[in-house]
């Protein structure tokens, strides 16, 4: 899940578990397959800024528990 | 449907008035476009049963056509999550309207076109006229890519006009489209039978979006845009700095507002009292001189010297929001609004809400979750707003010499800074105090864009700044004037013959100094008004308030700014020369049986405190009642914010007095 990773990774977006969450993440341009890169972690772990491309989206540590992602294999 | 939006006329040739509705993602510089098109042909209301803010104007397309404009609030997709995108999503998808032609224009962020192309292709979809508008085409090139216009033009099958909005490159163009635009219904981007439910419907929608703008766009894949926002990001949004940096800006922000604000305030103030003598010695003597002079001339120029402070706090505001730096502050402080029931979001109706709790309150739709909606709301006008700044000026200045010092910083700023932190501390330890109240079980999110660092577009900025001030100074200025009128006869007439007597009294006197300062005090008290007064005088009097401070109480209900016109209208009344300022009035009121001053220390703090705390607005609920959808929440409010204001007088004066 996202909320393992640390500021820095690049990692490929897998599935959104959360109905709600995965259509609003989608509708920013986060999708399945995307490679998407975790920007930046505020002071004690929340929230997360994420990228995809050129976009950046604040979500939080709890919502980024819903996420699955893999690591990017260079 | 062609039948439904253009009534079967299928070329604007035929007409002469055309609706052109403007649909985008947040950020994707429609307000730009909306400026550029309208100018100041622009009006801003409300959506009917809504308290979205709709922004409506007017341009013309060519020498045959006119249109009107409307600005929908701003949308990822056609999948709704907040009010402020139902409204665009009601809107879009209601076919019944149908009095006249109608053209969707979308405006799409070229420099992140993947994403922006969602809302293009659904809207698409809804088989309604739309022109594709690929904004930002200067980012683009200066991300050293290019976007095959034409291309993208031929497989979508509508009319796309590249455009920098900001510097109005490209909106002729549009125009031109516009006047020129003949319906075809363009084949559906994606087909209904391609998939079922909407995430599967999103995810093939981007599978196709993604080979179009692949065959469309070349350059270089990491841009430069981002590479600058991430850099400055690494200090503004620094876990240590980055809150430094936002205390500093609040700090300067309002030092600027009171330091800058100074100057013209002093030039307002004495413009007044000009015209106002000018005025009196102009006018025929009589009654209407009086009431045009006392009431409403003292009344209004006790709202319009405060909006130079008005003016800076929005401007700063509005250049916070669209520099993209707001969206930041919304990062920093969500993990500690969380803690309190709030959102990161809550911080932009918090700051809005030291400028004017009502446009504030109507910024909390963004905030999805219902409940830290609510709370939102509920606390939003316990931050000190600019309605409070002439009380609190008027006030300060009455009760604290202006030379005095406390660790060498000026202690009229001080007490300031302290009402502010005052009001903030009471709103977020209402908001948690809340918290454990109000039940829900939706979750919270806190998705939310940080967008590119841009400069701020200046044009858009004035805009903001100019809607803002004219929605208040109307609003508010229509309601002093009304209460300066019922005020002024109030105050200058009364029950039964008492006045009368008073006159005859004074009629065997002998002139002697102060006669008529002596004839208005005892004649305001006798007065409709002076009754009033008194009868709630015993409520008030543990708080420290005569009833002069009574009467102001209770017409300022109405908006807390008539304080200060209610005192000037209140000390106008028997200052027959006309050449003292309010302050200098209040500063010689006394105690008629004791002699004492009126305004003491104890009284102005706890006047000052009073005023922090009451909900003395009635915009502020008005709003409420619309945004709650009900009058328990306004209701609760105001009973809340008057107890808290009473309770915390009262100590106030017992501990000063």
């Amino acid at each position: 899940m996202l909320d393992q990773y640390k500021s820095g990774d690049s990692l490929v977006l897998e599935e959104v578990l959360d109905p709600q969450l995965s259509i609003q993440l989608y509708c920013m341009g986060f999708l399945p397959g995307e490679t998407i890169r975790i920007e930046k972690i505020a002071p004690f772990g929340d929230p997360f800024i994420i990228s995809v491309e050129d976009s950046f989206v604040s979500i939080r540590r709890a919502d980024a528990k819903k996420i699955k992602v893999k690591l990017l294999s260079i | 449907m062609i039948e439904s939006n253009f009534k079967n006329i299928k070329s604007l040739k035929e007409v002469d008035r055309v609706r052109v509705v403007l649909v985008g993602n947040p950020n994707s510089g429609k307000s730009s476009l909306f400026n550029s098109l309208t100018g100041l042909n622009q009006r801003v209301g409300n959506f009917p049963g809504v308290t979205v803010e709709k922004r409506a104007g007017s341009f013309r397309v060519n020498k045959n056509l006119k249109a009107e404009v409307i600005d929908l609030p701003g949308t990822y997709s056609l999948s709704p999550r907040s009010e402020d995108e139902q409204v665009t999503f009601d809107y879009l998808s209601d076919k019944s309207r149908n009095d006249l032609a109608e053209i969707t224009v979308v405006i799409a962020d070229a420099s992140n076109l993947k994403r922006n192309m969602l809302l293009a292709s659904q809207l698409i979809d809804l088989e309604i006229p739309v022109i594709l508008v690929l904004n930002m085409m200067d980012i683009v090139q200066r991300n050293k890519q290019s976007i095959d216009i034409k291309g993208i033009e031929k497989e979508l099958g509508i009319p796309v006009v590249p455009m920098t909005a900001r510097l109005g490159k490209g909106v002729d163009v549009l125009k031109e489209r516009i006047g020129n635009f003949e319906y075809n219904l363009p084949k559906k981007f994606v087909e209904d039978h391609e998939s079922k439910d909407g995430l599967e419907n999103t995810v093939h929608r981007f599978e196709k979006i993604k080979k179009l703008v692949d065959k469309n766009l070349s350059g270089e894949k990491q841009t430069r845009t981002a590479k600058v926002t991430r850099r400055i990001d690494n200090i503004l949004i620094h876990p240590v700095w980055g809150y430094l940096i936002f205390l500093f800006i609040l700090f300067l922000m309002f030092q600027a507002i009171f330091s800058w604000s100074n100057l013209p305030m002093d030039w307002i103030e004495n413009g007044f009292l000009v015209f106002g003598q000018w005025l009196g010695e102009v006018l025929p003597q009589g009654v209407l001189s009086d009431l045009i002079v006392d009431g409403v001339l003292a009344g209004l120029g006790g709202i319009i010297i405060f909006i130079p402070q008005i003016t800076l706090l929005f401007a700063f505001i509005a250049i916070l929001e669209d520099t993209g730096y707001l969206a930041r502050v919304s990062y920093l402080t969500d993990a500690l609004l969380k803690r309190f029931g709030l959102n990161g979001r809550s911080i932009i109706p918090l700051l809005g809400g030291a400028a004017c709790a009502v446009p504030a309150i109507m910024s909390a739709r963004t905030i999805s979750n219902k409940k830290e909606r609510l709370l939102t709301i509920f606390v939003t006008p316990l931050i000190s707003c600019s309605a409070r700044i002439p009380v609190y000026t008027l006030l300060i200045a009455l009760i604290i010499p202006a030379e005095k010092q406390l660790w060498s910083f000026n202690l009229q700023g001080i007490v300031m800074m302290g009402l502010y932190l005052l009001g903030f501390i009471a709103a977020i330890a209402t908001s948690f105090a809340m918290k454990y109240w109000v039940k829900s079980d939706e979750r919270s999110h806190f998705i939310m864009e940080l967008p590119i660092y841009r400069k701020p577009r200046w044009k858009n900025v004035g805009f903001t700044i100019y809607n803002k001030v004219k929605l208040f100074l109307v609003e508010a200025g229509r309601i002093i004037i009304a209460i300066s009128i019922v005020l002024w006869v109030l105050s200058s007439y009364g029950p039964g013959d008492q006045m009368a007597a008073i006159d005859k009294k004074y009629e065997q006197v002998e002139d002697f100094e102060g006669k008529s300062t002596q004839i208005a005090t005892e004649k305001l008290e006798v007065s409709y008004a002076g009754h009033l007064g008194k009868a709630i005088e015993p409520a008030i009097k543990p708080l420290g308030f005569d009833w002069k401070i009574g009467i102001a109480i209770v017409t300022s209900f109405a908006a807390r700014e008539v304080f200060v016109g209610t005192m000037a209208t209140l000390y106008s009344v028997g200052d027959d020369e006309k050449t003292l300022s309010i302050k200098e009035k209040m500063e010689k009121a006394r105690n008629p049986t004791t002699g004492e001053k009126v305004y003491t220390k104890a009284t102005g703090y706890s006047l000052l405190i009073f005023y922090a705390f009451a909900l003395q607005c009635m915009a502020t609920v008005a709003i409420v009642v619309k945004e709650t959808g009900g009058w328990k929440w306004p209701l609760i409010q105001l009973l809340y914010m008057g107890l808290l204001a009473y309770v915390s007088s009262f100590i106030v004066f017992q501990f000063f007095s």
